[in-house]
């Protein structure tokens, strides 16, 4: 039944599941519904462009349709699909803003100081607001003075050929422009597993944003490029390919090939997330993990929609569950709104807030002392939105592991 | 990964197969491509409701001596009112109200407000001991404007026959209204989401306040409690008029309610659910499953003692029908079907269909045939089995409870 | 002309509402005729309603019949522009795969450049571009003017135009007898199946297009026309697999026409001779339908993996030859039989054989006679007059709400043309969907009930498209039992029309229940079976 192939729409049984656990539909009826945007919409679209509706824009492509669905229609795919093949609107200098965020990333990083102030300045907001319609209640996320790249090269890199295992790391764009700790944290896990950690030659941004912001070609040739150095890395040099963030890992392993047309066929099972890979080695006894006595944690896991999809909140959680001083809460797996830049657009605030208001109200009545998620667009809105704190759970992993016992259970 | 038990299926019959052994403490993970058919519930779960001649059952564990040899319930022999009875007592424990017994069926109302046997109805469906019990001699039904799945004119056609007097009204509310921007989606279950809010309950409240005034009966579509069954209780409760609420077309709140009280109970317990995921093959040695491998985890396998294969009918992928064939994918059981496609039909939709009661062929216990012969470790629940007509013997719930529980009760002894 | 002294006299009575009636009805209608229309049940029930809806550039009878082939390519250029809403202009191909003998290409591209048919020969490789679904194996394509056309519609708009120049139109009215004066046919007498009254009209000429029927209904005053029923099947696939008409370039034989058109395609046909008692009750083999996917997957392989909604059969309405002793030469032309010329019957005349594409003509010829006959010096204007629905490039109506929904809007216009300025469009109630797979509103529905002679389900399927989508009436069937109920009143039954709507559906599904088909038909059982209750 899970074929994917194009006529892939014809599985669906025309019974609505799927609009039962769509979260934008909940909040605004403007949106079609993943039913009719659809595999209802695909065959009236196969007639002709006059058959496509722009409110598909509306779809955050969180993939909770096909999660939902029971006869394996790829919904969310088919809305990206239709959006990519028949919107004729044009992305415009804010599409371009949100979507290129590696190039974004680089100068901003150079300029960290002022731009970190300035963008936080209510001025600069509110000018964003009237000619970027980004929404004035979002803050951007703080850039980092140091890439994470370069802080490799200099303080780890030479060291990483020492150990006896290895690994490629896909650190993405948020950690190399924005949080470069949670870099370092994955860096010290892994090396304490007995891993030595390699950046790809040439790391391109998994092109998420692109995607969602219409930039189609320039999203498939960086595909193909980060597509052709996991190759090299799988095939030549015999390491599997790591993330932290579950969006990257998705984009790389599904969207790639269902959406930008981008074969990944022979590389596909070695893209993995961070916390799989760990959870892997220890459940098939090739590592071990030791963790200080004196941590103590109240945590509350979110599920990110892509993680969801992926199917694989649940190495996380196990992952965390080991921790002996932690209390782990898992949320209701629910939407928190952001969508990745979606949120980030005028027109999308209020529905982005309506969507993740349920898993707010979650979270301020968890009781935890902050919240684990693998998504940092899921961070920056849980921040935004509530208050509690959140980390990676390779952060949280890195702060309670006893890192010398460790070493040397792993590294004798 | 490694569990005691893996139930493949997250519908009524794996949660509660799940439940069951999770309770005994056995580490559970249930496989769950998509959700479950309780999504097209009607709002209650039937054991025997129909004879063959399609006369009512009135008392159904004394008809099921009736049933053919290849019927699931036959399997279940004396125990059967055992697990009726275990299952009337188990699902208030997992959150879910339910009025009835298995020793008699009362009637439950259909979309069409005509009346059915059943045998447990959700706490707030409206129900009737007999045929002849009207709702009351004035009834008022009432629906929202534009929304097609609840079909006021069948309902009303029925209650007259009943003997009811019958007038309509359309409860016109902004906060329901605003649904129709979109031109699909005045879903139950959308509509659902709306009186979660209780500024919108209230509204309602005061409304049917206002018309159902010198009504007997107000009939209201079963649009309420998307999570918490008490919603309907407290439109019963503040609405001066009695309130009868009826089954809509799907999808159904209560079934779509009832999915997830199970689930958070079984996760409660602290079972594993995964949702979205496809078994996509097992490796299996003389008729006993090694290992099982899904969609999303890869190569990455799930191992566990015992295998319960709860992966419904036709509808939901448990069994999947080529042009002449018919096979169960996931492990290639043994199936019963008849060879010629001209035979796994009747001319006329309403009738009894021969492809019904295809399905899995077990032993005694339940356990899958490979070959004709029982697997080791590898059970089936549910609508997957073979030999029972779900639709036309009213039976569908039933089986699926029964099965799940008596499976459990093989793999814990 | 004599003066109209009653309300059931009129110039000229059609008996038949296939497209050959309806067209007759309106060229008359058109010419200034007082015309009643009979049909025995709903427009196109018959032969109309079930073929490919292909609009035949005429390439396909090019070498066998070279007459038909000209006649198809001159309808076809007419209907192009004066029933553009009814036609895709999509073209086509014939395919030469290697298994095909492709010297016959030249033969072919002769012949249909000699009908005045545009054939151009092209690389495969531009074929794969054209059109991706094809055999990839392909050795051979020439491109031609095919297109396809719904004679739903098409029926639909002739209707329309008739009654708007006074046609009278009656639907469920079956011809149980001709009324004579002698040698004259003065009148028919009709049952009425929703009312069970029987009347009596009057008219000088009456006009048999009763197509395989009109067999029956000449025979009434005894006479005779040969027939030859020709039972053809086919099959509709979930969506459109392909975007331009697919042919084989050999010798026409089964199942070697794949056409898109509208949401699906089709595949078709298989041939045999069926005795007339089958007519009015035809179902699709096992046989025939592995006949026909395996041929249609040479043409396309993508449909091995298409599902398939439903099998049906038509049965071709074809005519012996009359100076052919032995009634086995069968025209494959038009046929216009004058009875008083034939067989001294005054008063009465059959219009018979033709084809869709050629409908237009056979009610030009069929009106001629007409007019000749009452003494009425009119000419023809159908060739060039539109029909209601394709005058105009859009709706132009202040009347529409103006939050209409893109793809519902681009629907309505697309089944109905400039007439969708007469669906409600309001308010978001007018504009909510009842079928969700072809996108039939409220709106539309009540105007076809108040508008388009619907008295069930099955008639609102035809001129809408309401459960013709991948589910086959699910959700819609109930939804739209429910408006017609308060549309029609009490006249309307509501739960027998459903139950009527569900069976006919289902005899389509029946052949082709298998995988994803056999899926969607437990669902739907499942919900008016068991939750539903219906028996």
């Amino acid at each position: 039944m899970n074929t994917t192939n194009d006529n892939n729409f014809e599985q669906c049984l025309k019974c609505s599941v799927c609009t039962v656990y769509c979260p934008v539909l909940e909040v605004n009826p403007l949106y079609p519904g993943p039913k009719q945007a659809g595999p209802d919409g695909e065959r009236l679209r196969l007639k002709g462009g006059a058959f496509y509706d722009e409110a598909l824009k509306y779809c955050l492509n969180c993939k909770r349709c096909e999660v939902a669905c029971p006869s394996g229609v790829k919904i969310g795919d088919i809305i990206q699909l239709a959006k990519i093949k028949y919107s004729k609107k044009k992305p415009g200098l804010r599409e371009n803003m949100l979507a290129n965020t590696d190039f974004m990333g680089s100068l901003a990083t150079k300029m960290a100081p002022v731009v970190n102030l300035s963008v936080g300045l209510k001025p600069v907001k509110l000018a964003m607001d009237a000619l970027f319609k980004i929404d004035a209640h979002r803050t951007f996320p703080s850039y980092a003075s140091q890439t994470f790249e370069s802080w490799f090269k200099k303080n780890a890199a030479d060291k990483q050929d020492a150990f006896p295992h290895h690994i490629t790391f896909f650190h993405g764009c948020y950690i190399n422009y924005n949080y470069p700790q949670l870099g370092r944290d994955m860096v010290k896990v892994l090396n304490a597993l007995g891993y030595g950690v390699h950046l790809m030659k040439n790391e391109k941004c998994c092109g998420v944003a692109l995607m969602s912001n219409g930039l189609v070609e320039k999203a498939k040739r960086q595909a193909e490029g980060n597509i052709e150095n996991i190759r090299h890395s799988v095939k030549d040099e015999h390491r599997e390919v790591i993330g932290a963030s579950s969006t990257c890992v998705f984009t790389m392993r599904d969207e790639y090939p269902h959406v930008l047309g981008v074969d990944n066929a022979d590389v596909r099972d070695s893209i993995s997330i961070a916390t799989r890979f760990i959870y892997r080695l220890l459940d098939e006894g090739k590592a071990q993990l030791k963790f200080r006595e004196d941590y103590k944690a109240k945590i509350a896991y979110h599920t990110p929609c892509h993680m969801e999809k992926l199917g694989w909140g649940i190495y996380s959680t196990l992952l965390l569950k080991m921790i002996p001083g932690v209390e782990l809460t898992i949320l209701e797996s629910r939407c928190c709104g952001i969508g990745g830049t979606y949120g980030f657009k005028k027109e999308n605030y209020a529905t982005s807030q309506a969507i993740g208001a349920p898993l707010f109200r979650q979270i301020d009545n968890s009781g935890a002392d902050f919240v684990a998620t693998d998504c940092e667009t899921c961070k920056w809105q849980i921040e935004m939105s509530t208050s509690l704190k959140v980390k990676h759970p390779i952060s949280i992993l890195a702060e309670a592991l006893d890192e010398e016992e460790t070493k040397r259970l792993n590294l004798r | 990964m490694k569990f005691d038990t893996i139930i493949i299926g997250g519908g009524l019959s794996g949660l509660s197969c799940a439940l069951r052994l999770q309770a005994a403490g056995r580490q559970c993970a249930v496989i769950s491509a998509g959700q479950s058919s309780l999504h097209f519930s009607s709002g209650s779960f039937d054991l025997l409701g129909l004879r063959a001649d399609k006369s009512e059952v009135e008392h159904p564990l004394d008809e099921v001596k009736h049933l053919g040899e290849m019927h699931p319930y036959h399997k279940l022999g004396d125990s059967l009112s055992h697990y009726a009875a275990l299952a009337e007592s188990l699902l208030p424990q997992w959150g879910i109200r339910v009025k009835g017994t298995s020793s008699q069926n009362h009637y439950r109302y259909t979309p069409m407000g005509t009346l059915r046997p059943t045998w447990l109805t959700f706490s707030e469906m409206a129900t009737a001991e007999s045929k002849t019990r009207k709702l009351g001699d004035k009834v008022l039904v009432a629906n929202f404007p534009g929304f097609l799945d609840f079909n006021t004119s069948f309902v009303i056609e029925a209650l007259r026959k009943q003997g009811s007097q019958c007038e309509v009204t359309l409860l016109d509310m902004e906060s329901v209204n605003r649904l129709r921007v979109s031109s699909t989606e005045m879903r139950a279950s959308n509509i659902a989401k709306v009186f979660e809010s209780p500024e919108a309950l209230r509204e309602l409240i005061e409304r049917l306040n206002h018309v159902a005034a010198g009504y007997d009966c107000v009939v209201l579509p079963a649009v309420f409690g998307f999570s918490d069954a008490d919603l309907a209780a407290q439109i019963e409760k503040e609405v001066h008029t009695k309130v009868a609420f009826m089954p809509t077309m799907p999808p159904s709140v209560a079934g779509i309610r009832t999915q997830k009280q199970l689930r958070t109970q079984f996760e409660r317990m602290g079972g594993t659910f995964i949702l979205g995921d496809e078994v996509v093959k097992a490796d299996i040695e003389n008729g006993k499953v090694k290992k099982i491998y899904t969609q999303n985890h890869g190569d990455m396998g799930f191992t566990a003692e015992n295998y319960v294969l709860a992966t419904g009918h036709f509808m939901s992928g448990g069994l999947v029908a080529g042009t002449q064939s018919v096979c169960e994918p996931i492990f290639g059981s043994d199936v019963y079907y008849l060879g010629n496609r001209d035979e796994w039909f009747d001319k006329d939709f309403f009738r009894s269909q021969n492809y019904s009661t295809f399905g899995v062929q077990t032993d005694s216990h339940f356990k899958v045939l490979f070959g004709g012969q029982p697997s080791a470790n590898l059970y089936a629940a549910g609508s997957v089995l073979c030999g029972a007509d779900a639709m036309h013997e009213l039976c569908a719930a039933g089986v699926s409870l029964l099965t799940a529980l008596s499976v459990a009760d093989e793999i814990l002894k | 002309m004599k003066p109209i002294r009653k309300e059931n006299e009129f110039d000229v009575i059609i008996v038949g509402g296939g497209i050959t009636g309806v067209g007759t009805a309106r060229d008359c209608a058109l010419r200034g005729l007082k015309v009643l229309l009979l049909e025995r049940f709903d427009f196109a029930t018959g032969a109309t309603g079930r073929n490919h809806g292909l609009l035949h550039s005429g390439a396909r009878y090019a070498v066998t019949d070279a007459e038909s082939a000209s006649e198809c390519i001159k309808e076809n250029m007419i209907l192009r522009r004066v029933a553009h809403h009814c036609v895709e202009e999509h073209d086509g191909l014939f395919i030469s795969l290697p298994e095909d003998d492709i010297n016959y290409q030249k033969t072919f591209v002769e012949a249909c450049l000699e009908a005045g048919i545009r054939a151009d020969v092209i690389d495969p490789r531009e074929a794969r571009r054209l059109e991706p679904s094809v055999n990839p194996t392909l050795i051979g394509a020439v491109r031609v003017p095919d297109g396809s056309i719904d004679p739903f519609r098409l029926s639909t708009a002739n209707v329309i135009d008739a009654r708007e120049h006074g046609a009278v139109v009656r639907t469920y009215s079956e011809v149980v007898g001709l009324i004579r004066d002698g040698q004259r046919v003065v009148g028919v007498t009709v049952f009425n199946h929703r009312t069970h009254q029987t009347e009596n009209f009057y008219a000088p000429l009456t006009i048999n297009a009763g197509g395989i029927w009109g067999h029956g209904i000449a025979a009434k005053v005894g006479v005779r026309v040969d027939m030859f029923p020709a039972k053809g099947s086919l099959l509709i696939f979930g969506h459109r697999v392909n975007n331009m008409v697919l042919n084989r370039c050999r010798k026409p034989a089964n199942a070697d026409i794949l056409v898109p058109g509208d949401t699906v395609c089709v595949i078709g046909t298989t041939s045999s001779r069926v005795p007339f008692e089958e007519c009015d009750n035809l179902s699709v083999t096992a046989d025939e339908v592995d006949l026909l996917l395996g041929e249609g997957m040479k043409l396309a392989p993508a449909l091995g993996t298409t599902r398939i909604l439903r099998a049906y059969a038509g049965v071709r309405p074809l005519v012996a030859v009359d100076n052919d002793p032995s009634g086995r030469n069968i025209s494959r032309g038009i046929v216009l039989m004058d009875h008083a010329a034939r067989d001294g019957v005054e008063g009465f005349a059959t219009i018979a054989g033709g084809k869709l594409m050629t409908y237009r003509l056979m009610a030009e010829w069929a009106t001629d006679l007409a007019c000749r006959k009452l003494g009425v010096d009119k000419k023809c204007v159908t060739m060039t007059e539109p029909l209601p629905g394709s005058r105009e490039e859009e709706v132009k109506s202040t009347a529409r709400h103006h939050d209409m929904k893109p793809h519902v809007e681009a629907t309505e216009f697309y089944r109905h043309g400039e007439r969708a300025s007469m669906i409600d469009a309001r308010n978001d109630l007018d504009t909510s969907l009842v079928c969700e797979c072809e996108g039939v509103t409220v709106g539309e529905i009540n105007y076809a009930v108040k508008e388009l002679h619907v008295h069930s389900l099955i008639d609102l399927r035809k001129r809408t498209r309401l459960g013709m989508g991948t589910c086959q009436a699910e959700m819609c069937a109930c939804r739209a039992a429910g408006i017609m109920g308060e549309a029609l009143g009490c006249e309307h039954n509501a739960q027998e029309d459903l139950r009527s709507f569900l069976n006919e559906r289902w005899k389509g599904v029946r052949p082709v229940a298998w995988g994803d088909t056999l899926r969607e038909t437990e669902y739907s059982q499942w919900v008016y079976n068991a939750v539903c209750g219906m028996e």
